[in-house]
């Protein structure tokens, strides 16, 4: 610790230690001006020892929103002037630049989340640990699909009422659909904490929770401007971000199908206490 | 060496950085400055955003205190709005709020500070050996089973709200969630698996109900010779072994205590009010004086925040928190004659500095004030006066005490839940001010929102870290935890683990880069980081 932890980053940053995995959390602190002075770490910005010891590390992996993408403190107005370490929201460069690739010739891991599930940090670093890194399939932004190429609501116990078009059109109810009225991004988010779950036990739209796409870069998606929170945003009724590959015209097809077809259990209290 | 032990704790960094630096002065820190080294300014993010945004947000500021956050992000809400809180949302949330508090009894007590009790410091003691059995990191007996069974009670959280950490399942008018009868049968049962596999066996060594006996400092020293299942559980192992290397002995700080009271009663806080809250708390809020040994009811009115120390240009007069405007100063450069913190210094208005946290909960709830059906419990101020005031062992005992009554409530909260009840009062939204409190883990956590226009036009964030923290006030007082270290007798200057136990007795979640130096020389002696 202290002085011994500082010998260590050291040791590593000389090439004395090799650096095999380097995990970082936090966004990279820029402020005030570029300096990264409003984040210290041992007497230095926090960005400084990050930069030399990238430089060393085989492989790099971001752990959860703000390592990956800058997260709430990248928000605006960003206040601290935060990045993630190869992103900013979806703009792919970031702190270490677009091109960066670590030792081991591969870009920074992004483990996204807020927080990032436990399983997927684990994993990851034991399939790097155990040299199965060439099976870590990474999609466009640079995530493993394995945990992130399905979509949240798979797995999801509302998805029969997603199905039939039955929302649940407040808070505090066993039926329904969070999709319809309270922002729900189940269906466009791509996680697995429906697969998963949460704590052994469950998830946030098991519960009642709308998911509120913490994966993705945009998160806290609209920037949580007035009218947008836990409130699906509609256009005539209809929500504006429709489930990712549907069209518009079939979407409103399907409605009218779907809601012609819901059996009358689907409006009842399915989950009956 | 315990030094290293510490650096790969599973419990690292939590909420940002903190530097601690001491002079010392023959064996003893003769002063002590507290400095918070990290900027992320929540509170200017949350300006413009909707109404709702603290309860998305504010769970963030920290990774062991989300719930509390959440807790008082809904409440504020709802005293801005004029909401009705169904009874069973109000149990709803406060079971989150218990079991997130659970949980972080274990996870700091075996992951955070009784692995310096295996510091070669104490190699002389006569409990040395037995407490590296139990307590060194990965390896010790308890700190595995602590460690892990610590996981446990926020199952229940994850039940009600999805997940821990960061739901956002309490929400203005209830909560989000409607649990089925499997819900609640299975909370019992994870409460049920954390009782018999480590409260009672391992922590206790005994049943709850012989604990709940404990009334007075003689009660609970009878306890511990009743039986030497008592004697060797870990509380009993641990009481013994902190007299024996003196943790008694110092830590005290600044003699003055708050909590903001917490736990409302599922009947008597439906229709919440900031003026009506005191009245409903099951925990009962107040200010302990020690020095006049007198106990006087909390009100936010009368807090104020000093920022002279701080690195933030809004002036040096005390103001109140739904005052400040945080406009970070850039250049943040450390003068401890001056500005050398992102902390502010919170104050009572006539009291003064007061030190947040458990053993202010406790201190507090000795009082004869407030309703008469509040909680009441004298043991931990009948300690305080037997062992002469405070210390970090004391300001443990009352972290460590207050489990057995949080289970208690656990189980009140899950008989109490009516399944076909409300869960959820759909509110109207309105402008307005609303502020809203609780207690996190480790001391009075609080927020105010003020609303224009249907958007935040002011959110600010006390956290039990800003009471604790804080650098020095307008009269150059020191800072709870700063004022604690003053006195720390220092064995070895090259490894000051006692300044370690200080800072990490008020369990502030924040990382601590402890400077020490000599105060003749201004030499650094030695650094090491507390989690």
């Amino acid at each position: 610790m202290g002085d011994n932890l500082q010998t260590l980053l050291w040791d590593c940053i000389s090439g004395k230690i090799t650096l095999d995995i380097l995990v970082f959390e936090g966004s990279v602190i820029n402020a005030p001006n570029g300096t990264g002075q409003w984040n210290r770490f041992a007497h230095r910005p926090m960005k400084e020892w990050l930069k030399d010891l990238c430089q060393v590390a085989k492989f790099i992996v971001a752990v959860g929103d703000c390592a990956t993408w800058g997260g709430i403190p990248a928000m605006s107005p960003n206040p601290s002037e935060s990045q993630g370490l190869q992103y900013l929201k979806r703009e792919k460069g970031g702190f270490l630049g677009k091109d960066f690739v670590s030792q081991a010739g591969l870009p920074v891991i992004n483990i996204p989340g807020c927080p990032a599930h436990p399983d997927w940090i684990t994993q990851i670093l034991v399939a790097i640990a155990t040299g199965r890194i060439a099976d870590i399939a990474l999609d466009e932004l640079q995530r493993p699909q394995t945990f992130f190429n399905t979509y949240t609501q798979t797995g999801c116990t509302r998805n029969i009422h997603f199905a039939y078009k039955a929302s649940t059109q407040e808070f505090g109810q066993r039926k329904g659909c969070l999709y319809y009225d309270l922002g729900c991004r189940g269906p466009m988010t791509h996680s697995s904490c429906n697969r998963t779950l949460w704590n052994r036990v469950s998830s946030k739209t098991r519960a009642g929770m709308p998911c509120i796409g913490c994966t993705e870069p945009e998160f806290p998606f609209f920037d949580l401007q007035p009218g947008t929170v836990f409130k699906t945003q509609t256009i005539m009724g209809v929500p504006k971000e429709l489930p990712p590959g549907v069209k518009a015209k079939d979407y409103a097809l399907l409605t009218m199908v779907a809601k012609d077809t819901m059996p009358p259990w689907a409006e009842e209290d399915f989950f009956t206490v | 060496m315990t030094i290293q032990t510490l650096d790969i704790s599973p419990v690292g960094r939590v909420e940002g950085d903190l530097d601690v630096r001491v002079d010392i002065e023959d064996g003893q820190v003769v002063n002590a400055w507290t400095q918070a080294e990290m900027f992320r300014g929540f509170e200017i993010i949350l300006r413009g955003k909707d109404p709702q945004a603290g309860l998305i947000v504010t769970p963030r500021i920290c990774g062991i205190c989300g719930g509390s956050h959440l807790t008082s992000a809904s409440w504020a809400l709802d005293t801005l709005w004029g909401t009705e809180v169904p009874r069973n949302a109000i149990l709803a949330r406060n079971l989150g709020q218990i079991v997130e508090t659970i949980q972080s009894i274990p996870r700091y007590f075996y992951g955070l500070f009784a692995i310096d009790l295996t510091n070669k410091n104490y190699r002389s003691s006569r409990f040395y050996e037995e407490a590296c059995r139990r307590f060194a990191a990965f390896t010790g007996k308890s700190y595995e089973l602590g460690v892990t069974i610590s996981g446990k009670p926020v199952e229940i959280y994850a039940l009600f709200g999805g997940q821990w950490p960061h739901s956002s399942y309490m929400v203005p008018g209830g909560v989000m969630c409607a649990p089925t009868l499997t819900d609640i049968t299975r909370a019992w049962a994870i409460l049920e698996y954390f009782r018999t596999n480590w409260l009672e066996p391992v922590w206790l060594g005994c049943s709850l109900e012989r604990y709940e006996q404990i009334r007075t400092y003689d009660d609970f020293m009878a306890w511990l010779d009743e039986n030497p299942n008592h004697r060797e559980s870990d509380l009993g192992f641990y009481w013994r072994m902190g007299l024996d290397i003196g943790l008694d002995r110092y830590g005290a700080g600044v003699g003055k205590y708050v909590t903001w009271g917490y736990l409302p009663h599922e009947d008597k806080y439906q229709k919440p009010t900031i003026p009506g809250r005191n009245t409903a708390m099951f925990m009962k809020n107040g200010v302990y004086d020690s020095f006049s040994d007198t106990h006087a009811s909390m009100d936010q009115s009368l807090l104020r925040e000093n920022t002279t120390h701080s690195w933030y240009d809004e002036g040096t007069a005390d103001v109140h928190p739904s005052d400040r405007t945080t406009k970070p100063r850039v250049s943040n450069t450390k003068d401890f004659e001056n500005a050398y913190s992102w902390s502010s210094a919170v104050l009572h208005q006539d009291f003064g500095r007061l030190e947040a946290g458990p053993l202010a909960r406790q201190l507090v709830a000795g009082g004869n004030h407030g309703e008469s059906w509040q909680h009441h419990d004298g043991f931990i101020l009948d300690a305080f006066k037997r062992l002469g005031g405070a210390s970090v062992h004391l300001r443990q005992l009352a972290r460590l005490h207050e489990i057995v009554k949080l289970y208690r409530q656990a189980q009140h909260c899950l008989r109490e839940l009516k399944l076909n009840d409300p869960w959820y009062i759909k509110p109207t939204e309105k402008d307005g001010q609303g502020w809203g409190a609780t207690e996190a883990a480790r001391g009075a956590l609080s927020h105010w929102v003020e609303v224009q226009e249907g958007k935040i036009k002011n959110y600010q964030v006390i956290t039990p870290g800003t009471w604790n923290i804080g650098p020095r006030d307008s009269e150059g007082k020191r800072g709870p935890i700063e004022q604690a270290l003053i006195g720390t007798p220092i064995e070895d200057s090259t490894d000051p683990v006692e300044v370690g136990h200080v800072a990490r007795s008020f369990d502030s979640c924040l990382v601590c880069t402890v400077h020490a130096h000599d105060a003749k020389t201004g030499e650094e002696l030695a650094r090491f980081r507390t989690a």
